[in-house]
């Protein structure tokens, strides 16, 4: 894993050059906050290690080895301002400030279970788009981690993760019954002949017909 | 003064409207729809106070029929305090509809309700703990040991404010209401502001419709850029911080989760498991069927008899005065209506209520309907269509209102056909077990309800198969078992009948009027001869029994006495043989049960369907006697 440091100016350059074009030194000391001398030092030694392309009074670019890392770090911090912002209320300057430093931090696990809990968040609070994670499989398949309720087998327990349904009336009444993300649920039974599943749920024992089983989408426990 | 009591489903909130309120009980429809509540007066310090007893919901958002209604009735009525019935063993999804009435700025008082179950499994909820945390007052009740029930009721009445606790929403969805009570501020919701803009967000229908047209664009938007943002409805994330801080108050007020009970859940596993469940099903409904042939029978026959040298003494001599052929016709009908409601109301139709209100309190109906969920799917129908089919072997008057638990008007009707053909009420049952099961043996009463059952299946996978649709799937929470209270049933029970006495009595009044009105004119014979020969041909029966079969249109119940009468003996066996028996009842059972049936289609579906079914089940009931008259003459 490269240094801190490395990580951050990837990034930065991550940013500046999203929208096409190469990162100005300026603009990067700027964002950095540190002197245009240190960063061009910087710069020079990204390029030898095959990070950046750096033409002087051109700009920089990412090679493809820097902008693998620049998108999982871009990629972490954007989702940490959006789990800041929507979840803990922190907002702002702040917010992308401890981002920054929480960026460094984070496994590639607890990106990706933070990036499902949020149900895959397409852009950051700033309208910016997270790249995507470097997983195989599509983000609507990402859910392949989670199955639907009526695939459970007798016995088991799971959490709910999320649920698929855009009906309105039937979304509220699963939700009001207590079937909300996070929530522990039991398969008690299945009642043959193509019965309903009888999940306990909270203390309570609800009857819920197999087809409807496909809606509720839940991570088996370990 | 107004009390209402709001809550969950299954947390014993019927039991406190039972305790609370005495006489003058009513059972409403709200206007509209077919949600029905219940009303009653309670006395205190020489005050009344109503208490309405609003549909258990889940929720107060307006996504179910229920819910709807209950909002409604709370915005109307505007009572003085609102009681939430929480069960105390679930806390956690309690606290969050109590969180919505709060929200409503409701004066809210909670009774929390089967405190003696918590007590019983050792642990205990810190009730002033929680009254500081959700500042408002919160009374352990056992309804049905009458325990808190005086002090809720005090409460209530001198209930003077609402609570200040709010649920915190997370920050993202905060800024968003506060931005909506922006564009609201302007109008008077009924509801606090806040709570106006939570449903507004939400995409509670009533605000949306009145909102003004900016606040609902911005809405639009706020609920867009989150569902974009999160790929979430919001409404998810609501419930989800109401759930979070639910269980976070449960955990501080109670320490540990709830335990379950086990000797209840013997019980209930043997009943949803199909090994034991259907034996047990089967056992169940025969004893329901033995009570009330039996108990019925013993019960009826001594109204009957005290009804003979009074009333019907009464009404003889009154019709002999009359003189006229009419005024005594008319007298004759009123007289035999009463009878026939004596015979018929109390001994079979209350005594069915009672037994299926204990079958409902008791969570044992639940529990067939999950197990017979995937069946029914098979006839097209769900696993409620059960409760229906249960009713209607007591009546099918109250059978065909039941349907009304079904999703779609098609499902009911389809389930409607099936009990008015192919479900025998009490009625039909007496006759089966009078004329048939009495004379021909038990055997031959056994063959009927086989070829019933038979008619059923093959009936629902017809229908299915003609109107093609997925039945909607089920969704419904199992309670635990417990012991229905007397005073419940009761209750219920009453209203029930009050209900049946309503919808049949006019019907059978008017009905009997003019039968026995064209019997006193001597009009009668002379419409049912021309039909005496075609009977005999088809279905091989002495012409007599012709005006047997037409006073089973009107009066089922007077069917096997109508057949006694005109055959000169009670002794059946000497003027029929044993498959003209069983061709009468089978004729009887699957036609249309009477008059007071074919109204209530009437009301609740409309002339063309109704007029349909009778014919349908006519020529069926037809058709079938005259194929049970071919096969049993080979």
């Amino acid at each position: 894993m490269p240094p801190e440091i490395t990580e951050q100016y990837l990034k930065i350059i991550f940013n500046l050059t999203e929208d096409g074009g190469a990162a100005k030194t300026t603009d990067i000391a700027d964002a950095l906050g540190v002197a245009p001398a240190s960063v061009t030092e910087m710069l020079h030694k990204l390029d030898r290690q095959g990070f950046v392309r750096h033409e002087p009074y051109k700009g920089v670019i990412l090679r493809k080895k820097g902008m693998r890392i620049a998108c999982r770090v871009a990629r972490k911090h954007r989702i940490l301002e959006r789990f800041l912002s929507d979840m803990v209320g922190v907002r702002g300057r702040s917010g992308h400030e401890q981002a920054c430093k929480m960026e460094h931090a984070l496994s590639d696990e607890a990106e990706h279970n933070l990036c499902r809990i949020m149900n895959h968040p397409e852009e950051c609070p700033h309208g910016r788009k997270i790249p995507k994670c470097e997983m195989d499989i599509p983000c609507d398949k990402c859910a392949s981690e989670t199955v639907p309720l009526s695939d459970l087998a007798e016995g088991s327990s799971a959490t709910i993760s999320h649920l698929s349904s855009t009906d309105k009336d039937e979304l509220c009444t699963l939700l009001s019954m207590g079937f909300v993300p996070g929530s522990q649920v039991t398969i008690e039974k299945k009642v043959p002949m193509g019965g309903p599943i009888i999940v306990s749920l909270k203390g309570t024992k609800v009857a819920i017909a197999r087809n409807r089983g496909q809606i509720l989408r839940v991570t088996r426990a370990s | 003064m107004e009390i209402a009591l709001a809550g969950n489903p299954n947390v014993g909130k019927s039991v406190i409207f039972s305790k609370l309120t005495g006489v003058g009980v009513i059972s409403a429809n709200y206007p509209g729809t077919t949600v029905e509540f219940t009303e009653g007066r309670a006395k205190f310090m020489g005050m009344t106070v109503t208490v309405i007893d609003l549909p258990g919901t889940y929720s107060l958002a307006g996504n179910s029929e229920d819910e709807r209604v209950a909002t409604r009735l709370l915005n109307e009525r505007r009572p003085h305090t609102v009681i939430a019935v929480l069960d105390a063993t679930r806390l956690e999804r309690n606290l969050v509809f109590l969180f919505e009435l709060i929200e409503s700025g409701h004066n809210v008082v909670a009774a929390l309700n089967m405190y003696d179950v918590v007590r019983k499994s050792r642990q205990e909820i810190d009730v002033a703990r929680m009254e500081r945390i959700l500042m408002m007052p919160v009374i352990p009740t056992v309804a049905t040991k009458d325990e808190g029930i005086d002090s809720l009721l005090y409460t209530s009445v001198q209930m003077r404010r609402s609570s200040k606790f709010r649920v915190r929403y997370d920050s993202h969805i905060e800024a968003m209401i506060s931005d909506l009570e922006k564009h609201l501020s302007e109008k008077d919701w009924g509801v606090p502001l806040r709570a106006a803009a939570i449903r507004l967000l939400a995409g509670d229908e009533n605000i949306v419709k009145a909102a003004p047209a900016e606040a609902r664009k911005a809405s639009e938007r706020l609920r867009d850029d989150f569902r974009k943002g999160h790929g979430e409805d919001i409404v998810v994330h609501i419930q989800r911080d109401r759930f979070g801080e639910a269980g976070r108050i449960a955990k501080e007020v109670m320490g540990t989760a709830a335990t379950t009970r086990k000797k209840t859940r013997i019980a209930e596993d043997l009943t949803l498991r199909p090994a034991t469940g259907l034996p047990i099903l089967v056992g169940v409904l025969a004893l329901m069927f033995v009570v009330l042939v039996f108990v019925g029978g013993i019960i009826e026959g001594v109204l009957v008899g005290a009804y003979e040298p009074t009333g019907k003494a009464f009404f003889n001599d009154l019709s002999q005065q009359a003189g006229n052929d009419i005024a005594s016709g008319v007298i004759q009908g009123l007289s035999l209506s009463i009878e026939a409601m004596l015979a018929l109301v109390i001994p079979y139709i209350l005594v069915f209520y009672i037994m299926l209100s204990i079958l409902e309190d008791t969570g044992y109906l639940v529990r067939v309907v999950s197990l017979l969920d995937g069946v029914m799917h098979k006839l097209g129908l769900h696993g409620r269509a059960v409760i229906p089919m249960v009713v209607g072997f007591g009546c099918n008057v109250p059978a065909i209102l039941a349907t009304r638990v079904m999703g779609s008007r098609r499902e009911r009707l389809i389930l409607a056909i099936l009990i008015t053909i192919a479900v025998p009420c009490s009625a039909q049952t007496a006759i089966i077990v009078g004329s048939v099961g009495k004379f021909a043996g038990a055997w031959w009463a056994l063959a009927i309800y086989m070829v019933l059952l038979g008619t059923l299946v093959v009936l629902g996978l017809a229908m299915h198969r003609m109107i093609k649709f997925e039945p909607t799937g089920l969704f419904v929470e199992i309670p635990d078992m417990r012991w229905p209270s007397a005073k419940q049933t009761a209750m219920k029970s009453y209203i029930r009948v009050k209900e049946f006495l309503t919808i049949a009595f006019p019907i059978l009044l008017v009905g009997s009027v003019v039968l026995e009105t064209l019997m006193a004119l001597n009009w009668l014979q002379q419409i049912i001869d021309p039909a005496g020969p075609f009977m005999n041909a088809l279905l091989g029966l002495p012409a007599f029994t012709v005006v047997a079969l037409v006073f089973g249109i009107l009066r089922k119940e007077m069917a096997l006495q109508m057949l006694i009468v005109l055959a000169g003996t009670s002794n059946l066996a000497l003027v029929l043989s044993n498959e003209q028996m069983f061709v009468f009842a089978l004729v009887m059972a699957v036609f249309m049960p009477c008059l007071a049936a074919f109204a209530v289609m009437l009301k609740e579906f409309g002339l063309r369907s109704t007029v349909t079914v009778a014919l349908a089940s006519f020529s069926l009931a037809l058709a079938m006697g005259a194929a049970a008259r071919a096969i049993l003459s080979l």
